[in-house]
């Protein structure tokens, strides 16, 4: 395995696999603040020129963090669908990212060759991959899932419907969640963030929206996004539960500090299997961010794109319905600006979607983050174009109780009619009849809360 | 090609713009939905300050709901962007301390760095303030100087007198630039206070950039985790205010005191609503910011 290459006379060596991968990302706060980024941006290209011709093998061969020491990696390894592995193990990353974007390189193929490609070599292409190409491979690749409604078919965009409140107040949540529906957001699901973290608050908040759901007769999905025991407990009280939320990061000791582990996330997957009450087979909901691993000092080391990959490889075992990364939330630090923070919901979107997940963004900036609104909205349409599965949407894209910016209930309908989006077809048809939004634009209930009752 | 051309139209490929009919000016739309008119509105104006019920002009917002938004937004980076002025701390009565960042921008970047004395302000602490207090206060900019200079010293002073009540004792009042929580852990130590609490600016919201939280924990030492904190945040004028705030965090104080720990292991039970719970918010109050000169 050859770890050097040559920039103008000048040697680069690197001490191993883990060293390239961190040295070849693009600039990321977060990297320079773990102190494992390349000096300048020569050294990156070198670092990229290593990778470039790295075997997809090389790269199975050396996980970021040993098996001997992390479930993920285990999990990985032992689970690696080994005929689809076969079929690209011999190609360099350089060649990988070549065959990924040749025309004749479809959905269907990187549909059968998603089992057999471990989470370092998602990371890997991404590193030599512009904007562009993460775009172009993003919008190739086809995840199309389902629980009540169908989510993630072509020439489709749906949104999460997010009617957070600091104190939840459940009738305060209603009103922002028929707000949302009347803007025709909230196909992908009605997802409340809950300030108390019990399983009576999460059991309330589900009857409510169970409620509003069937009252209007609405094809989607419901969620509230508590810790997993937590909703594991509401359950076993009998409320309505569509879908299970965890937060997932990509290390053992990452999720440590979650408060979760592999074997937990299976129960609660058993758990929603045997007792939610969705129509479909996929009913499990994560959320990453790039980060999160080193806030938790778990990263090994490793670069902050390839660790969020790790994150997927762990979710895809419990074949969810809504995967998203957070991608602003986390703060300056570990993604420092508009482009920072663009680049990562790329980055995210193509690893999370070559991986086979249904990838969402909550495309989203604080405000101690430089990034402008302008900049936000142009990501918006960027994920979009991408083939981004769906987005958040909240009131004026402002969540009251945790203080950041997303994006709003009147976003969903603009991007729809500029980049010609529908909702899942369910949830369309469901507008159509109530006449809020009728083929490629409003209709005579756009935005009329009286339409949902 | 020529015959392509021809299809898309002789010389001009689109036909002559029509006659402009008359524009009517659009309805008012205004940023606060208005509860008289809209009964969705007054409803759930009573249970949220989410901003529903504010139309919209095509698929996007009204002009007013723009400006308002835009003004909530400067506020925000405002706060995030403001420094304490220089002086501030002594001309306010307090010993003023520093991390060891250097720059706004590396205080952004390297919370590592903000969780630190820098040198002269470790000899600062050494020299200058009074050991072993029952609490160390210690008001601080943290992601909001705004918040500091607004509520800071009202606080603090609210703090010393609700802690002198219970006769806590609250040794030398100390300010420090450039702080995240952590350096409270550092400063505890250094002059052996039971308990170290910081109040600091927070991460504004939207409209919101002159909120503080305070932070407490019992025994500071350098490697305290979150775990081991109880926080109270949104201490403004329109939200928790600081009277308020100040006999809930001498209550943990207290508490803490009593118990030897905090944090998780805290038991709350015996403070019922006084302490509000391990981490308490209050909803905040949105105000419209725009007024236009008429």
């Amino acid at each position: 395995m050859q770890l050097a290459s040559t920039i103008r006379g000048t040697r680069y060596r690197f001490g191993s696999v883990t060293e390239v991968l961190a040295k070849a990302n693009p600039p990321k706060s977060g990297d320079d603040l773990a102190g494992i980024s390349a000096r300048d941006a020569v050294e990156r290209v070198a670092a990229r020129a290593v990778l470039a011709n790295l075997t997809l093998r090389e790269l199975r061969e050396n996980p970021v963090v040993p098996y001997e020491q992390d479930e993920l990696t285990r999990l990985v390894e032992d689970e690696l669908d080994d005929q689809a592995y076969k079929a690209v193990a011999h190609l360099t990353v350089g060649q990988f990212r070549e065959w990924l974007l040749d025309i004749d390189t479809a959905g269907p193929t990187l549909r059968a060759v998603a089992p057999g490609l471990t989470p370092e070599m998602a990371a890997a292409a991404s590193k030599l991959m512009s904007n562009f190409d993460l775009m172009t491979v993003g919008a190739k690749c086809q995840v199309v899932v389902r629980a009540n409604s169908t989510l993630g078919l072509p020439g489709r965009l749906s949104s999460r419907c997010q009617p957070n409140h600091p104190t939840d107040d459940v009738e305060g949540i209603l009103a922002s969640a028929r707000e949302g529906l009347a803007y025709g957001c909230g196909d992908a699901v009605i997802g409340i963030n809950p300030a108390t973290d019990t399983a009576e608050s999460t059991a309330e908040i589900l009857r409510a929206i169970d409620d509003l759901l069937s009252r209007n007769r609405c094809p989607t999905q419901h969620c509230v996004l508590s810790h997993v025991t937590v909703q594991m407990k509401a359950l076993e009280l009998g409320c309505p539960m569509d879908l299970m939320f965890q937060s997932v990061a990509g290390t053992e000791a990452a999720n440590k500090a979650f408060g979760i582990s592999a074997s937990l996330l299976q129960e609660g997957y058993e758990l929603i299997q045997a007792k939610g009450t969705a129509k479909g087979p996929n009913r499990m909901y994560f959320e990453t961010g790039q980060g999160s691993a080193l806030s938790s000092a778990a990263h090994h080391g490793a670069d902050q794109v390839t660790i969020e990959a790790r994150a997927y490889g762990l979710a895809r075992r419990y074949k969810p319905f809504l995967v998203n990364t957070v991608v602003g939330f986390i703060g300056p630090e570990y993604l420092e600006d508009g482009p920072q923070i663009s680049r990562a919901a790329l980055e995210d979107h193509f690893m999370g979607k070559l991986l086979g997940l249904p990838m969402g963004c909550d495309a989203c900036f604080t405000y101690h983050a430089s990034m402008t609104q302008d900049e936000l909205e142009s990501l918006k349409v960027l994920l979009g174009a991408a083939g981004c599965t769906y987005l958040m949407s909240l009131p004026v894209g402002d969540d009251i109780m945790l203080n950041y910016q997303s994006t709003s209930y009147h976003d969903i309908p603009t991007l729809r009619r500029l980049l010609h989006k529908r909702p899942t077809p369910e949830f369309d048809a469901w507008l159509d009849e109530v006449g809020i939004w009728r083929g490629d634009g409003p209709g005579p209930r756009f935005g009329d809360v009286e339409a949902v009752r | 090609m020529d015959a392509l051309r021809d299809a898309l139209g002789s010389a001009d490929p689109l036909p002559p713009a029509p006659a402009l009919p008359p524009i009517p000016a659009p309805p008012a739309r205004v940023y606060t939905p208005r509860p008289e008119k809209s009964a969705f509105a007054a409803q759930a104006a009573r249970h949220t300050t989410a901003l529903v019920g504010i139309g919209h002009v095509g698929t996007r917002y009204a002009t007013d709901v723009v400006l308002q938004f835009q003004a909530e937004l400067a506020v925000a980076h405002a706060a995030v962007g403001a420094e304490l002025p220089d002086g501030w701390a002594e001309h306010n009565g307090f010993v003023g301390v520093r991390s060891r960042v250097t720059s706004h921008r590396e205080f952004l970047l390297r919370p590592d760095l903000g969780r630190r004395l820098d040198e002269a302000s470790l000899e600062t602490v050494r020299t200058r303030c009074t050991r072993n207090p029952d609490v160390q206060v210690i008001v601080a900019d943290g992601l909001s100087a705004v918040a500091c200079t607004q509520t800071g010293k009202a606080l603090h002073d609210a703090v010393v007198r609700a802690c002198a009540a219970r006769g806590l004792s609250t040794g030398t009042p100390i300010a420090a630039r450039f702080a995240r929580v952590w350096l409270e852990d550092e400063i505890g130590q250094e002059v052996g206070a039971k308990v170290a609490m910081i109040l600091l600016g927070e991460r504004p919201g939207l409209g919101t950039g002159d909120g503080l939280s305070a932070y407490v924990v019992y025994g500071p030492k350098i490697g305290n985790t979150d775990g081991e904190r109880n926080m109270i945040s949104n201490i403004h004028a329109r939200g928790i205010v600081p009277d308020d705030a100040a006999v809930r965090l001498a209550a943990l104080a207290a508490a803490m005191i009593d118990q030897k720990c905090s944090g998780v292991t805290l038991d709350l039970g015996r403070l019922g609503e006084v302490a509000g719970g391990r981490g308490y918010r209050a909803p905040q109050v949105r105000q419209r910011l725009v007024e236009h000169d008429r």
